[in-house]
């Protein structure tokens, strides 16, 4: 596989954008660095023919996850800081020798494996070919299926999490009651009241 | 194969964030560049093996990927609002 000028291109940036994540001070800017190297990868899928995967990639991780991100660390703006005493100062030396360390495994075993010769194209990696494998029952389609619902449950904690005392007593199984957000009494007793009052 | 260097180094990095990061918010959006660095790997495995499951497997790390955004964040939103703090170090209350 030759190297080219947008291999080496793409390579720089990627990782100039991966070390701006994990070392800029600034949270907005290290998500913005999170996107732009979502971005590249983005263009990395496209060469390698996955355009829908990467379609998929710029809609959701860039568009939509480092968007919540986003949104989290503006509300959160004081979650985002470093304060407090650093417990263990010389971690990053450490962690950086441990990351050096775990990159020169990695690349020595990719560059240890030998790819099979002529591999069928893949026909762009588009949505017609992707369809049939993901609802196929003898390929992924179960797995499609718990992906859906995995979702769902995400989503319904998602919301739970948030205020898990109101959505308690909304069901009718007050934790820790307050005054000015009691439920509602029930219908009947509603109809006791009116009853007495007519007596 | 050059995208399968760029994968290991990707994942070291974001391996390097997730260690050295203090806050919970800059520790969760290294864990993404990682997750982003094997969705990679796996892109150019299945260009070199010629086979489409690699792609389909990709399709799922990303959804799941947003499913645990979800979840977590809503996590640090309620650790936060509960404890005015998000930083690694002083949530440790389960270290024995």
């Amino acid at each position: 596989m030759s190297v080219g000028l947008w291999e080496v291109l793409a390579l720089l940036l990627l990782i100039g954008s991966g070390l701006a994540v994990v070392r800029l001070q600034n949270a907005v800017h290290a998500a913005l660095a999170l996107i732009a190297n979502f971005l590249v990868v983005a263009g990395v899928y496209v060469a390698l023919e996955a355009r829908f995967v990467a379609m998929i990639q710029i809609i959701v991780y860039a568009g939509a996850i480092v968007v919540l991100f986003l949104f989290v660390i503006m509300l959160l703006s004081a979650a985002s800081a470093n304060v407090g005493q650093d417990l263990m100062p010389r971690l990053p030396w450490v962690a950086g020798l441990g990351a050096i360390g775990l990159a020169g495994l990695l690349t020595f075993a990719v560059t240890r494996f030998q790819p099979p010769a002529n591999a069928p194209a893949l026909g762009g990696g588009l949505p017609q070919a992707l369809g049939p494998l993901l609802y196929d029952p003898e390929k992924w389609l179960y797995a499609l299926l718990a992906v859906g619902f995995l979702l769902l449950v995400a989503t319904v904690a998602a919301v739970v999490l948030i205020e898990p005392e109101r959505i308690i007593s909304a069901t009718g199984h007050p934790a820790h009651p307050r005054r000015d957000k009691m439920p509602t009494p029930p219908m009947s007793e509603q109809k006791d009241e009116k009853a007495v009052v007519k007596r | 194969m050059i995208w399968l260097i760029a994968s290991a180094l990707l994942f070291s990095m974001g391996a390097y964030g997730a260690l050295t990061r203090r806050t919970a918010i800059l520790v969760f959006l290294s864990i993404e560049l990682m997750l982003n660095a094997a969705a990679l790997s796996l892109i150019s495995f299945s260009r070199l093996y010629g086979s489409l499951d690699g792609q389909v497997v990709v399709l799922f790390i990303i959804a799941i990927a947003a499913a645990e955004v979800a979840v977590g964040l809503g996590l640090i939103v309620a650790i936060f609002r509960r404890r005015e703090t998000t930083s690694v170090d002083e949530l440790r209350q389960l270290r024995g």
